[in-house]
């Protein structure tokens, strides 16, 4: 019986594996080896032209793509910074035989995307409607018109756009992180501005694009459901009569290293944050050895996730902030790191500290085990996610031919990750890290923050930039014994005087506004103490207020409200054209802070501050008199935020002086209007004011 | 977690389902002896892997005294399981690279998970986990009560017109569950005990209610091995699932509101009770609806916005539903512009759909807009697992990703006639005008 029963055991375990073999639920499962990618093989192939076609077919949705890449070298645009961009976005405004209604509504026919910039173009459709995009395609690359009145359209937005960014914190700490990484003179730290936008004309951009626009220095990528020998044809029909043509190439000195750490601090007035980037050059090209490894290390310190160390202890531990982040970008010219955060005034010292001492730990200390596991998981998982996108497959295409990257590159780039140790992130963050050599840039409070950071210069000074990172000029000190007042009566007299002022009893001013609809705007004065406004939008009204002396209604939409006190005090001094005439009835004073300048021209600056306790600072030209820029701040359920106002193109209507265009900035958003027709003294009724 | 919007969902169900007959959808599907149903899909160009869920259980199964419990277990149904901590659930998924989240509408409730494809067995342990074990007690309960009731704040309350489909559909619905809203009642929520949260978990959360829908860079024969080891132990469930076979009675009249509110511009709705979805007619109407509002050039915006510039805006949807759903056409007055005419003109250009054949060309307009749709959708794994579930569990054919434009195309000029002619009829609607309600004013 011994052996029934030893068989009887046998059979009983043999059914506790076969059948229990309970999941021990209990346990996380692990992680399988990481996946290569399934890129698939792309063909490439170059035109008699010398245009490099790269083709990655991919039969998954009967739809292709096509970016054209100009591989130039960047260019140094001087004092016309931004004609280069211009070139790229007028490209698609209007060619030899189609105007820029007839391109859109084309495109939009076949349902397919156009887009173009400085360095290329890039569009996508349904297979069966490939020629007919490559058609249009080809015709903004190769005939493009750039008509004069696009030009001017789009000399105007930008304009507008700077000037919303000359009080965008942001916008600032890339200016000056840029200029101070790279320097003024180099294409990625000069700065476009205002100027130089001014004085781009049609024939910069022709020559831009004569120069730069050629096949031979250019990669046309195409993804998608097309077979190699099809995008061939294509490519030969469509591009193969594209003119080859010798380009200039250029070459830029490596950026400097700062002896030591540097605090380079933009003023930006009555600012509540400053906007703090630990920044310097780094020689890290794409695709290069060391750049997975200096990714992941990155990772570690601020980028992408919310458990990087910056993080962690900025907002996590200590609250300075809602968040705080790093990057390390490859360049082949010349990469750079950043690490940044936007952090209360109090506190700027304080984080500083804190971002120097996470970037040097990293340079000092091998990372825990866990934490680079961590952080190859959410790699892993972002990179692969990425690749759902059918452009990123084209962007790993080019950039492999490009900068001659191995064939496998990105198709073992998880292995590759998988592979990286904790003391190749040591040693890259040793390699790459400059803790002791790095522009502390600063965008914030003058006055509230900036001495205290004296200490982090290796020398003991902050060297103040202007918002374009240009050495920063303090106000001059004014003429002895001249007072705000002065300034102001002189600005009533540049505008016609008390006299003239006095013989207006109504004025009505018609403009536009141009947010891609045209927005129409109506304003009328009446009495010194009656005020309408009124703006419509395709024949409709969308927004009218009404002052009638004492009460005031704003309608929006078919909502009325009745303006509150402190409106009405604020609609008093608006229709009111001797207000600045008469400061004192109106419980304002004014103090004059010294001469700075506005748009590159000498302006007093006077600070005025209204019966309420609001203040704002005004800049007067020296030379005219007239005022030319106002900015103030304004409480709002967002936050406090800045509005800024230009006043250009005075013109003279009956002895009187108003400016004929007028540009303003509310935050992130900006508007300028140009007024069409402007009358002193036309026939106006009370009952135009009336609130009823 | 976040519920996508109805709108939202059910365009994308109708809209996004199937891709063009050129590029067939290939996939495999079985049960486990739990009931479970298994759709697998394998696709390699793309090293992720959507891990997804879906339970056929939606407000429509609702006890009418606890509406809200479908839409309140995508949020409990995050807080953990017994071997899955509070707040964890989340926590795995974002350090293993991926991403997750959960929708709910009136028939059903989709979870996700979109992972590195070698962490497909992780997917597998979080959703196993949710179906076996997850935690259903007051703690969790508690917490997303008050997230539930913020959701409803933001996403209702707060927002404009917020009401206009509870509104609309309490009364295109008199009998059937259709009537209540997906987020359900506060009320009721405030009234359920933990006890009837079990009870709502231990009836539809099991696996013969629920399809497993797999999408992306796996091997499916070691993908069915992970289901095996994951899912087979999970008992089916043992409590009947309620399944309502209300049919709503026919209109014989139209019904006609005015809703008050704070909205200041009149919104003008117009709900005409259609057939289920998939049905043939469904197809005729849902083309009905993108010839009044499928894109700028379409009937509704051109006359009514452009030609009259009587509205800000005008469309037109089909609420396609498991059970016969709705179709909505609205518009959002002007300022100073009567509701009376705004509707007007509305049934002026649905009037025409009745008389006057549609052109070659419009049709042909249509029919290229379908196709793009349906090329340009199932361009993600999670998107494709997603398709595969709710095919297979509407109708029992997954297939239907792939074939389901070809009803679309089927459909001609005579049947989009006879639709409008059928369904678009003042008896078979319910009109609402939204207008703002001037005693606010007063009371301000």
């Amino acid at each position: 019986m011994k052996s029934f029963k030893y068989t009887l055991l046998i059979a009983i375990s043999a059914l506790f594996v076969a059948c229990a073999a309970p999941v021990d639920r209990s346990i996380v499962p692990m992680p399988a080896s990481a996946p290569s990618i399934q890129l698939g093989d792309y063909s490439s192939f170059t035109l008699d032209n010398g245009l490099k076609v790269i083709v990655v077919q991919n039969n998954k949705l009967p739809r292709v793509s096509y970016q054209l890449t100009v591989d130039r070298d960047p260019i140094f645009e001087g004092d016309k910074a931004g004609y280069v961009s211009m070139a790229g976005d007028l490209l698609k405004k209007g060619t030899a035989t189609k105007s820029k209604a007839e391109i859109d509504q084309a495109v939009d026919f076949i349902g397919a995307d156009l887009s173009t910039y400085s360095s290329g173009a890039y569009g996508a459709a349904l297979t069966k409607h490939t020629d007919a995009l490559l058609e249009l395609m080809a015709d903004v690359v190769l005939n493009p018109a750039f008509p004069q009145e696009e030009l001017d359209k789009l000399k105007k937005q930008t304009i507008s756009g700077l000037a919303s960014a000359t009080t965008d914190a942001n916008s600032i700490s890339d200016n000056i992180s840029n200029a101070m990484c790279y320097g003024l003179d180099h294409p990625y730290g000069e700065p476009q501005t205002e100027k130089s936008t001014e004085a781009i004309t049609r024939d910069d951009l022709l020559a831009y694009y004569n120069t730069f626009f050629r096949p031979n220095i250019s990669y046309l990528t195409i993804v998608g459901d097309i077979t190699p020998e099809a995008a061939k044809a294509q490519a030969e029909k469509y591009f193969g009569a594209w003119k080859q043509a010798e380009v200039p190439s250029m070459s830029y000195e490596k950026p400097a290293i700062p002896d030591g750490n540097k605090v380079c601090f933009a003023p930006l007035s009555g600012a509540v944050q400053s906007v703090i980037n630990v920044t310097f050059p780094v020689d890290l090209k794409p695709g290069e050895n060391d750049a997975i490894a200096a990714s992941v290390m990155n990772s570690v310190l601020g980028g992408g996730v919310f458990g990087g160390r910056l993080m962690q202890n900025l907002r996590e531990d200590k609250a300075f902030t809602y968040g705080a982040r790093s990057s390390m970008s490859p360049d082949p010219v010349c990469g750079s790191f950043s690490a940044y955060a936007s952090v209360r005034n109090e506190v700027t010292d304080s984080s500083i500290v804190e971002f120097l001492y996470e970037i040097d730990r990293l340079a000092s200390e091998p990372i825990e085990d866990s934490t680079l596991q961590f952080i190859k998981n959410n790699m892993t998982g972002s990179f692969a996610r990425s690749l759902e996108s059918p452009q990123t497959i084209a962007r790993f295409a080019l950039n492999i031919e490009r900068y001659g990257l191995p064939k496998d590159y990105y198709a073992s780039y998880l292995t590759k990750l998988e592979a990286v140790t904790k003391e190749d992130v040591l040693r890259v963050a040793r390699k790459f890290l400059r803790p002791e050599n790095a522009y502390i840039t600063v965008v914030g409070n003058k006055d509230e923050v900036a001495e205290k950071l004296e200490r982090f210069s290796y020398d003991g000074k902050v060297k103040f930039l202007d918002i374009y990172g240009r050495d920063y000029v303090d106000l001059a000190p004014a003429p002895e014994g001249m007072t705000g007042k002065d300034v102001v009566l002189n600005y009533v007299k540049a505008i016609g005087g008390v006299d003239a002022l006095a013989k207006v009893k109504s004025t009505s001013m018609s403009g536009e506004m141009d947010m891609g609809q045209v927005i129409n705007i109506t304003q009328k004065t009446k009495d010194n103490s009656m005020m309408s406004l009124e703006m419509s939008m395709g024949g409709m009204v969308v927004m009218k207020q009404v002052f009638d002396g004492k009460a005031g209604v704003v309608s929006q939409m078919g909502q009325q409200m009745p303006m509150g006190e402190d409106e009405i005090a604020q609609m008093k001094k608006q229709s009111d054209l001797l207000y600045e005439a008469k400061l004192d009835d109106y419980g304002t004073t004014s103090e004059l802070k010294g001469i700075g300048t506005f748009d590159d021209k000498a302006a007093y600056v006077v600070e005025m501050t209204e019966q309420d306790g609001s203040l704002s600072t005004v800049y007067f030209s020296v030379e005219t008199g007239l005022k030319v820029y106002e900015t103030s701040t304004e409480s709002t359920p967002q936050g406090d935020m800045t509005i800024a106002t230009t006043y250009k193109e005075y013109m003279d209507v009956k002895g009187v002086k108003f400016p004929n265009v007028i540009s303003q900035t509310v935050g992130p958003q900006s508007f300028v209007i140009t007024y069409k027709d402007i009358q002193v003294n036309p026939k106006l009724k009370n009952s135009d004011f009336s609130v009823n | 977690m976040k519920t996508r919007n109805l709108f939202v969902v059910l365009s994308m169900l109708i809209g996004t389902s199937a891709i063009g007959q050129l590029k067939t959808i290939e996939f495999e599907e079985y049960d486990l002896k739990n009931g479970l149903h298994v759709i697998l899909h394998e696709d390699h160009s793309t090293p992720i892997v959507a891990v997804t869920v879906m339970y056929h259980v939606g407000s429509k199964n609702e006890n009418p005294e606890r509406t809200g419990m479908a839409h309140f277990f995508e949020h409990l149904l995050f807080e953990g399981s017994e071997n899955i901590g509070r707040g964890e659930f989340s926590r795995y998924v974002e350090n293993a690279g991926g991403v997750l989240n959960a929708n709910t509408s009136n028939d059903r409730t989709f979870y996700y998970e979109v992972l590195p494809s070698n962490q497909l067995e992780l997917g597998m342990w979080l959703e196993s986990e949710r179906m076996l074990h997850a935690k259903v007690a007051n703690e969790g309960i508690e917490t997303q009560r008050e997230v539930v009731k913020e959701e409803k704040r933001q996403r209702v309350d707060n927002q404009p017109y917020g009401s206009l489909l509870s509104e609309t559909m309490s009364r295109a619905y008199t009998e059937h569950p259709y009537q209540w809203p997906v987020i359900g009642s506060m009320e009721h929520l405030n009234a359920a005990q933990e006890a009837d949260f079990i009870d709502f978990y231990k009836t539809f959360y099991v696996p013969n209610n629920a399809v497993l829908s797999i999408a992306g860079d796996i091997n499916i024969e070691e993908t069915k091995k992970l289901i095996k080891k994951y899912f087979s132990g999970i008992p089916r469930g043992t409590q009947e699932i309620p399944r309502p076979d209300i049919i709503e009675p026919a209109k014989t009249a139209e019904v006609r509101d005015t809703i008050l509110g704070k909205d200041q511009l009149p919104m003008i709705v117009q709900a005409y009770n259609i057939p289920a979805q998939g049905t043939e007619e469904y197809y005729a109407v849902d083309m009905l609806n993108q010839v009044l509002s499928g894109g700028e050039s379409s009937r509704l915006n051109r006359a009514v916005v452009d030609e009259k510039e009587l509205a800000l805006f005008a469309g037109a949807f089909s609420f396609g539903l498991e059970d016969p759903g709705v179709t909505l056409a609205f518009s959002l007055a002007n300022m100073g512009v009567a509701p009376e005419e705004v509707e007007a003109a509305m049934n002026e250009e649905v009037e025409r759909l009745k008389t006057e054949l549609i052109s070659d060309e419009e049709l042909q307009k249509l029919k290229n807009q379908i196709e793009s749709n349906f090329v340009t959708a199932n361009a993600s794994m999670a998107g494709i697992a997603e398709s595969l579930a709710n095919y297979h569990m509407y109708f029992g054919e997954a297939n239907l990703i792939n074939t389901e434009i070809n009803r679309y195309l089927a459909v001609t000029k005579e049947e989009i006639m006879d639709a409008a002619k059928k369904y678009y009829t003042e008896n078979n609607r319910v009109v609402l005008y939204f207008m703002y309600d001037e005693s606010l004013e007063s009371s301000n």
